[in-house]
């Protein structure tokens, strides 16, 4: 009785729900943006042209023209991309000190090569934010990091898209000794990074060192850990291994 | 008899010394006095520096969509000249629009942590884009290169007097002699006053019937500029002498020449006063002196006597003869042989633009002085020669002052109800603009006139942020679940329909714009349409303390009640707040601080302070994205579609928001690299009777329009773990072919909808996975 209840009330709404909002789309201009052309006729005139897409299913769809107003996504973009990496931050076991875990890819080639993104495809923004970081990368090696801060703040300026610029920005603050700020760079670098094991390893790596910085050593070891799960060649991360095994083996001797 | 007459006498003499006695003492007391103010001029601080507020740099690289247009024009504003042969000197460019090429000569400049030297660079474009840039002198190819921050303004006591001091060994000796010879010829003969010049002077001047000619000498010049006003009294004039005299026993002829070389008058542009003989070398010919020609350092030493008459901004033909009478002279006193004296004759004065520093963005600079107040005092700022630089792009802010008056004109002539008598309850306005991933503050008006109201809108009015505050609620929903909340997705179907909310022992009763009301609708409906009822009814199930979380999350800092009413925004929050929180969402999460001031250095380029771009991430991209993706709705079809209609066509975000009185008028939008706020409404609270949509709306569009002209088009970019999936949006379900209708929604993956259109049924879903 319950169950039949509920059906009827859900189908009354469902009825008086369509009844307004068709009311309602009545009563404004009509929108073409919700709008599916009949299959039998033809677009209008003024429709762009568009390609008919190709068939996602046995059942022949017609094709949609889309319509300036629409939201539209940038597909080619999103295709592109790769599964999602299962998160990181929920560690309920923690790894061993000692003993690395056990990676769950090889070490991966080197992928720190920022100006091989560049190629004739690269948006120019991206490129001059890839340069740009580079320069960056370069001021902070050389001991900068003053200046490179300055230079990589630019990166994110042309391009909020640049996932090393974030990187960079976080390792900038860390080597300037503001671990928080660094942090939360690295934050934002993952999520534009997730694509991109190398370096969402680099990230997990250094945001080791930042927790370790705090003298948060539990973090510490599980970003470790998660670094190395992605990238058994990170080296951050393994030297970060090598220096906490170092007192531990000269103490079993 | 004698004795009365010895009386008288002695009581004389005594009398007299008495008098010549105090005289001696008075006398030597107030020569005492004048000299210790000598000393401590001249020992002292003698001049303030006024602290300049500076733009941010522009940034040129290869692959930029440049509008020539624009980059000429901020040459202009930097004070570059036009060459018509390539530039061979610092501050010139050519342009050859025939060849796609820009060549400047750049000037140097430090910018904190950075050194810019100056060079001959060629930018090479394409259309409008940038396809090469080179540096000229080494032949390299530059990836970008930065044009120098424009000066907004200084930060002055009363006058502004703009000068750069300089030592006597950096003034070539041609300019000194060029000065001495029409001011003092015989300076360094005299002891502090010249007899025979006073004499010349009285004999000229009582032929004349009037006071033509001044027997000063350079040190009494200095003295007067030092200490005295201009007014010609006897007893002015005896101060200055003895002044003058104690200067020139006190400190060498060296130290008094030099001091007066960066003490004097030269010229005035707009505000700002031209002091020293540095500071005129740069107005008037954009050179050091180092490199003045013989011509133009007789035409500096010329002005000397009446800067603004003689100048060749005024007048090149009053410039130009005095400038002659200055080559006499120094081809008389045989500074330079004919040949110079004839080569200087034939030198031309060019027709120059005076760029006047205006302050054209008074209200960012009041918001600078509060964030600046915090560190530095009043007189540090305006006596230390601070350089501050800041996130302010000059173009926007023009752009966004420009929007703002013309859009409120626009108001009044169309709603003549809008115009008021009183100055004091005039139809106002406001703008602020922020680069969402630095939280650079880009522009911000904070009124109308700053010459009538100095009050700024963007960080000091409060005002009721209306159906503007509503994404907090919608995002507050799409965070809920769990704990026996009702999850929300765009898809959700919610009602809207007429309802009392108990609170507190009170009910409210929300109604809906012209008490119309649509039943159930989806989510985003809901939110595109800004449905009051829709909306608390969500606000109701979230719970209205979230809903305040969520917006102190996003960055909104006034303190807000949790009462019903707040899910429609009856708070009080600025035009400043509102931009930072939606901001957040604009940055796929991040919170980035509002960034005003960028540096601050001292007179010796040494930083005091850095501000850096502060990051938090208080959203996860996937909620930032589906609320960007309700929000562009409400551009797409919702309250605010027609900004679309009025050419604004980029993938962009908003939001309405209209007060309950018809009191204030907002819209928040965004483009995935910027942001703008904009309120309208009166001072005094006056019902304004337009809505968001009517009265903010026209005047973002038009800034938005114009503040990307030309840049790069950008779209939110879509983050791993949404799915887009198409949807009949009457019933929220998954569209089939049969649907008249369809939407692309996003989702949180695991949260999309997994039954068919009821209302069409039949064929089979279609479904698109991105991740």
């Amino acid at each position: 009785m319950k169950i039949l209840q509920d059906t009827f009330s859900k189908r009354i709404y469902l009825i008086l729900g369509l009844a307004s909002i068709i009311g309602a789309t009545q009563s404004c201009a009509p929108r073409p943006v919700y709008r599916r052309p009949p299959p039998s006729s033809s677009p209008p005139a003024s429709s762009p042209k568009v390609p008919p897409a190709p068939a996602p299913s046995p059942v022949e769809e017609p094709p949609r023209t889309p319509l300036p107003q629409e939201s539209k996504i940038r597909e080619q973009d999103l295709k592109t991309k790769s599964p999602i990496t299962p998160p990181a931050a929920k560690e309920t076991v923690k790894p061993p000190l000692l003993a690395p875990p056990e990676p769950t890819t090889g070490p991966l080639p080197d992928d720190s090569s920022l100006l091989a993104k560049i190629t004739p495809g690269t948006p120019p923004q991206r490129a001059a934010s890839l340069r740009l970081t580079e320069e960056g990368r370069k001021l902070l090696e050389a001991g900068d990091a003053a200046k490179a801060l300055s230079r990589l703040e630019k990166t994110i300026v042309i391009d909020s898209t640049n996932p090393y610029g974030y990187f960079y920005l976080a390792k900038t603050h860390y080597q300037l000794g503001r671990f928080k700020e660094s942090l939360s760079f690295l934050d934002v670098a993952e999520s534009r990074l997730s694509s991109e094991p190398f370096w969402l390893a680099e990230v997990h790596a250094l945001r080791g060192e930042n927790f370790r910085a705090l003298g948060m050593s539990d973090k510490a070891e599980a970003s470790y850990a998660q670094a190395l799960r992605l990238n058994s060649g990170n080296r951050t991360a393994n030297d970060a291994l090598t220096r906490s095994q170092k007192p531990t083996q000269a103490t079993s001797h | 008899m004698k004795r009365p007459k010895l009386r008288i006498f002695s009581i004389l003499v005594i009398s007299l010394l008495i008098v010549t006695s105090s005289g001696l003492v008075f006398g030597s007391w107030y020569l005492r006095r004048l000299e210790e103010t000598v000393t401590a001029k001249f020992e002292g601080q003698k001049w303030r520096f006024p602290s300049k507020i500076y733009s941010d740099t522009y940034l040129l690289y290869v692959g930029i969509n440049l509008r020539s247009d624009d980059l000429l024009e901020k040459l202009r504003r930097l004070g570059y000249h036009e060459s018509q042969s390539s530039p061979k000197r610092r501050g010139e460019y050519r342009f050859q629009p025939s060849r796609g090429l820009v060549e400047i000569y750049l000037r140097e400049f430090s910018y904190p942590t950075e050194q810019f030297k100056g060079a001959p660079v060629r930018i090479s474009l394409q259309g409008t884009i940038i396809t090469k840039i080179e540096n000229l002198a080494t032949g390299e190819e530059m990836v970008s290169l930065e044009l120098e921050p424009e000066l907004i303004t200084g930060l002055y006591d009363r006058v502004w007097e703009e000068r750069r001091v300089v030592t006597l060994t950096e003034v070539p000796p041609l300019i000194t002699k060029a000065i001495l010879a029409v001011e003092d010829e015989r300076f360094y003969d005299h002891h502090g006053i010249d007899p025979v010049s006073v004499m010349r002077a009285v004999w000229v001047n009582l032929r004349s019937g009037g006071v033509v000619q001044g027997g000063s000498t350079l040190t009494q010049q200095l003295m007067k500029n030092f200490f005295l006003s201009d007014e010609r009294t006897f007893s002015r004039k005896v101060k200055e002498a003895v002044m003058a005299l104690i200067a020139e026993r006190k400190y060498s002829k060296d130290q008094i020449l030099e001091n007066y070389l960066n003490e004097i008058y030269l010229g005035q542009r707009g505000s700002q006063g031209i002091f020293g003989i540095w500071e005129a070398s740069q107005f008037y010919f954009s050179k050091p002196l180092s490199d003045l020609t013989v011509g133009e350092a007789a035409l500096l030493a010329g002005l000397v006597r009446a800067p603004n008459r003689l100048s060749p901004y005024k007048s090149l033909d009053a410039a130009t003869k005095r400038r002659n009478v200055v080559l006499v002279k120094l081809l008389d006193n045989q500074v330079i042989t004919r040949k110079q004296y004839e080569a200087a004759l034939r030198e031309s004065l060019p027709q120059r633009e005076m760029i006047k520093v205006t302050n054209d963005a008074p209200y960012y600079v009041d918001y600078l002085r509060r964030e600046l107040a915090e560190n530095y005092s009043n007189d540090v700022l305006t006596a230390e020669g601070l350089k501050i630089f800041t996130s302010m792009d000059l173009q926007l802010q023009k752009i966004a002052e420009r929007s703002l008056a013309e859009g409120l004109k626009k108001l009044e002539a169309s709603y003549p109800a809008l115009r008021r008598r009183g100055e004091e309850d005039n139809l106002e306005g406001a703008i602020v603009v922020l680069r969402p991933q630095t939280g650079e503050i880009k522009a911000m008006v904070g009124g109308r006139s700053y010459q009538k109201s100095q009050f700024n809108r963007v960080f000091q009015a409060k005002r009721q942020p209306g159906s503007i505050f509503k994404p907090f609620v919608y995002l507050a929903a799409l965070m809920s679940g769990g704990e026996g909340r009702k999850k929300f997705t765009p898809a959700t179907m919610v009602e809207d329909a007429p309802f009392k909310w108990s609170y507190d022992g009170q009910d409210w009763e929300p109604g809906n714009y012209n008490d119309e009301y649509f039943g159930t609708v989806t989510f985003r409906r809901a939110l595109e349409k800004s449905l009051n009822s829709a909306t608390a009814r969500i606000a109701r199930e979230v719970g209205i303390k979230r809903v305040s979380e969520i917006a102190h999350r996003l960055g909104v800092q006034s303190p807000l009640p949790a009462v019903p009413s707040l899910s429609l925004g009856a708070a009080e929050v600025t035009p400043l707040e509102v931009a930072y929180a939606f901001s957040t969402l604009a940055n796929n999460g991040v919170r980035a601080r509002p960034l005003a001031v960028k540096q601050v250095t001292d007179a010796d380029a040494k930083v005091r302070e850095k501000r850096d771009i502060k990051v938090d991430k208080v959203l996860t991209p996937q909620l930032a994205f589906i609320m960007n993706h309700l929000l562009r709705g409400v551009l797409d079809r919702g309250t605010a579609d027609v900004a679309r209609r009025w050419g604004f066509t980029r993938p962009a975000a908003g939001k309405t928001g209209t007060t309950n009185d018809y009191k204030d008028a907002w819209f928040v939008g965004y483009t995935p690299d910027l942001l703008a706020v904009v309120w309208v409404g009166f001072d005094n609270k006056a019902k304004l009777g337009l809505s968001g949509a009517q009265a903010a709306l026209p005047i973002w569009t038009e800034f938005m329009k114009r503040a990307t002209a030309g840049t790069p088009v950008t779209d939110f970019v879509v983050p791993p773990g949404i799915r887009i999936v198409e949807i009949d949006p009457l019933s929220g379900q998954l569209a089939t072919p049969n649907c008249s209708y369809i939407l692309r929604e996003a989702f949180l993956e695991g949260e999309e909808p997994t039954k068919t259109c009821p209302l069409h049924p039949v064929a089979s879903p279609q479904v698109s996975k991105f991740d």
